[in-house]
Formats: C-alpha cells, sequence, structure tokens
C-alpha cells in the first residue's frame, strides 16, 4: 500500500473519530441545552397549577422545607428562598421569595429551580437551573448536607460554577 | 440514541467501568482461562518443563516491563500528558459515552500504529521481539514485555490528548486496548463467527501475528478492531497451521536472556554497522537494514 494512502485513510479515521467525540462534547450539547430551557426569559410564569397545588406537605425530610439563600453577584445581590417539595422520586425546589440587599421582599413567580434526582440522606446529585446572559441552563450538581440545617449545592459548568449554601428558612 | 451517548458522565462511575475490565479481569478471566490452558496442555502431553518455565519467564517479563514503566513513567508521564491538555490541546471533551467510545477507538488505532512501528524500526523491534520470542502461544505470554515497551505507546497517545480528551481517560482507554489484547493469546479458541472476525481481532487472528512463518510476518497488528489491517493493507487470515516465535530462536528460558535478547543484538548489531549517521538510520530503519557497504 502506498505511503500516501496510508496517510490519508489514518488522517480520515482521526478526523472522524475526533470529530464525533467533539460533535457529541459541544455540537449536541449546545442543541441540546437549549430545548431543555426551562424557560426562554426566566421571568416567564410557570403554569399557575404546578405552584398551587403540592401545599400538603406529609413528607418530614431533610430536605422538604423554605430554604434561603444569600447571592452577591454583579446580577443579583440579595437572597432567594426556594420551597422543596418531594414530588414523586424527585424533590423540586421552586422560587419562593426574592429579598434584595435591603430586605425588601417580593413574592417568586414559583418556578422550578432546581431537581435533586438523588439524595442518601447526606449526599445527592441534581440538575440546577442557572441563568447565563438571560437564557437558563440545565447544569449536573451535587448537594451535600452540613448540618441539620444546612446543605451546600455545587456545580462546574465549563469552568464557569460555584458553591450555594443552602439554609433552612 | 444520541441523548443516550451525550449524556454526561460521572467520572467514578467511568473510572469504576474501567476498573471493572481492566483491573479485575485478571481474576475473572486471564488466571482461569491461563489454568484451562494447563489442563490442556497436560491432556495433550505438552505440559513440560520448558512450558512452565517459559511461563514464568513470561510474567517476570512482566515486572521489569512494570517497573520501567513505573520509573520512567507514572510521574514523568502523567505530568507530560497534563501538560500537553492543558497547553496543546483542542478544547477539552466533557465526559459522555460517546467520548468515552471515540477515546478507546483512537487508543485503539494509535495502538495500531504504534504497534507497527515496533515491528518496522529497528529500536522498536529490540524491545517488541520479546513478545514474539517465545515459541509457544498462552495468557502468559501476553505479559512477555520488552524493556523499552512502555515508552512508544506515549508517544502515540499524546495527540490523543491533544485531540482535547482527559489525560486520564486516554490512559484507561491504552489500558483497555491491551487487556483486550492479552484475552487473545489463546490456543483454546479456534475460529469465531464471521461478522466477529470480519470487525474484531479475535485469538485467530493475534496467532497470526504470532507466526514466524514467512507470509505471517508483520500482519494483523490490531488491538481490538482487525478493521484498522484491513484498511491499511496488513491482514492476514489464518490458514497454514502457526508455528509461533520468531525466525532467529533465541532458544532459552532465562529471564533476563528473555527480556534483554532484543537490544542485545541491537547492540551487536551497531557494531557492525560503520560510520555514525549509518548507526543512527539503524535505529530508525527497518529490523532486518542494512547499510550498503
Ligand atoms: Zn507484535
Ligand atoms: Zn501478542
Amino acid at each position: 500500500m502506498k505511503n500516501s494512502t496510508l496517510v490519508f485513510r489514518s488522517l480520515g479515521i482521526i478526523i472522524f473519530l475526533a470529530g464525533l467525540a467533539h460533535l457529541f462534547s459541544f455540537g449536541v450539547d449546545v442543541s441540546d441545552d437549549t430545548p431543555t430551557l426551562t424557560s426562554e426569559t426566566p421571568s416567564e410564569p410557570m403554569e399557575q397549577g404546578k405552584v398551587a397545588t403540592p401545599a400538603e406537605n406529609t413528607e418530614t425530610d431533610f430536605l422538604t422545607d423554605q430554604w434561603k439563600v444569600a447571592y452577591n453577584t454583579d446580577d443579583f445581590k440579595g437572597a432567594i428562598i426556594y420551597s422543596i417539595k418531594k414530588e414523586g422520586k424527585v424533590y423540586n425546589a421552586y422560587t419562593h421569595q426574592y429579598e434584595d440587599e435591603n430586605g425588601y421582599a417580593e413574592k417568586a413567580e414559583g418556578s422550578k429551580a432546581l431537581t435533586i434526582t438523588s439524595f442518601n440522606g447526606s449526599k445527592g446529585k441534581g440538575i440546577y437551573n442557572i441563568e447565563y446572559e438571560g437564557k437558563q441552563y440545565e447544569v449536573d450538581c451535587k448537594i451535600a448536607q452540613v448540618d441539620e440545617n444546612t446543605f451546600t449545592l455545587s456545580y462546574d459548568y465549563y469552568g464557569y460554577g460555584d458553591v450555594e449554601t443552602w439554609k433552612r428558612h | 440514541m444520541i441523548d443516550f451517548l451525550a449524556k454526561k458522565l460521572d467520572w467514578l462511575d467511568v473510572h469504576q467501568l474501567f476498573y471493572i475490565f481492566n483491573d479485575l479481569s485478571l481474576f475473572y478471566i486471564i488466571i482461569p482461562f491461563f489454568v484451562l490452558e494447563l489442563i490442556r496442555y497436560a491432556y495433550l502431553k505438552r505440559l513440560d518443563k520448558d512450558l512452565v518455565l517459559d511461563s514464568i519467564a513470561n510474567v517476570i517479563t512482566f515486572g521489569g516491563f512494570f517497573l520501567v514503566e513505573v520509573i520512567l513513567g507514572i510521574l514523568a508521564i502523567t505530568k507530560v500528558y497534563y501538560w500537553v491538555y492543558n497547553n496543546i490541546s483542542l478544547p477539552h471533551l466533557e465526559l459522555n459515552w460517546a467520548t468515552v467510545i471515540c477515546c478507546v477507538l483512537l487508543a485503539d488505532f494509535a495502538y495500531y500504529w504504534e504497534h507497527r512501528t515496533m515491528h518496522r524500526i529497528g529500536i522498536g523491534w529490540a524491545t517488541h521481539t520479546v513478545h514474539h520470542s517465545s515459541p509457544h502461544f498462552n495468557m502468559s505470554v501476553a505479559y512477555r514485555f520488552g524493556p523499552l515497551d512502555a515508552i512508544m505507546p506515549v508517544v502515540f497517545s499524546l495527540p490523543i490528548v491533544m485531540l482535547g480528551f482527559d489525560p486520564i481517560l486516554v490512559l484507561l482507554s491504552e489500558v483497555f486496548v491491551q487487556v483486550f489484547q492479552t484475552l487473545l493469546h489463546t490456543e483454546i479458541i479456534g475460529k469465531l463467527t464471521k461478522p466477529i472476525e470480519f470487525i474484531f481481532n479475535t485469538p485467530s487472528h493475534h496467532r497470526v501475528h504470532h507466526g514466524s512463518n514467512r507470509q505471517y510476518w508483520d500482519k494483523n497488528y490490531a488491538g481490538i478492531l482487525i478493521i484498522w489491517d484491513r484498511m491499511l493493507g496488513t491482514f492476514e487470515p489464518e490458514k497454514e497451521k502457526v508455528v509461533y516465535g520468531i525466525s532467529q530462536p533465541i532458544n532459552s528460558v532465562n529471564p533476563i536472556v528473555v527480556f534483554f535478547h532484543g537490544i542485545s543484538r541491537f547492540v551487536k548489531k551497531l557494531g557492525q554497522i560503520k560510520g555514525f549517521s549509518n548507526k543512527l538510520l539503524a535505529f530508525l530503519k527497518p529490523p532486518d537494514w542494512m547499510p550498503k557497504q
């Protein structure tokens, strides 16, 4: 076999396999992230039904409660109070109330901010909706219990990551 | 399907999967299989002192190879890998099924070329001849390595890191290919079904690779997929009964002789070659090359 044939075939194989990997890593992922946007604009209200229904809180888990998270970013300074509910096998956290730096509170639209897919009592995994340049992305996150009234939520999205402290409200 | 392939994986899970195949297979495949082979040898009345000592020599050469790998390797290799990964690499890939599978296939393809190079350049054959020098063919032969066998894979896998694959994933994939290859060193399994023999490297194909019959020289370099050989013109099916070994047998089961015979033959050859540039060329020219004098 001619050397040039060997080179061309080999390059073809390498480009194909590496291309496929990059496609699945970035191509698919990007187009995969867009459809999973929870809402195009975060201010879009969720369906009324979803917010209203799960009032009866029979579960007395560690997680099912209201949680307060303080933020101090350029976008938002203040705190958000989330309400975590057990729905089926997962826990969902909905925004409940916003507080600005001065303590002025405003009722939140009740959109889903976090889904905890697994939790063993001290550690768990989930999907967190983060907002970036007006769009929401679903990123993998980890949660870990610190004490009875605190857990941390951490995520890393292409180097853009954070650790949040969730305190029982 | 696409969702499945693109779904992000947890490093721990990936590690676990590789561990089950790369490390634990020694206990659930390789050792039981070797015992089976010993029973077969005994049944065929081929279980003699030579075979036992040969197997022991094989395992000892692996110890030598592993020592070199640890001393030269692990520390320096991971540093080099990470330097390349952080400085001269395409955007870093995510960890999902697609990237894991592509990485294993690229490692397999790199293995093909690495193996082909080991056969076709002087210094490569000086170390790789050790693997081929056994007149037997069983699981223990897979562990028969030469002193420099740990070095060449680094050269061939760095480009994979440059393509954006995580260095650890690349290392795990390399070991995966190597372990798959290990499992092929047996006479117990004949030919498998046509589609499998067409796509995958099999015991039959690898027996050919170990053949000293002239038509079997430098054939079937594959690790996991035999299609690389088919695409690049080095495929040869198993027809004639394979005679294992090298063209100039070493006739020794002394692990020291086995481990160093390639290097000592190469050094002897260098002594016969006149001129510094010719001596240098001998490293890179095919093993049977001699300068015209
Ligand atoms: Zn070989
Ligand atoms: Zn072999």
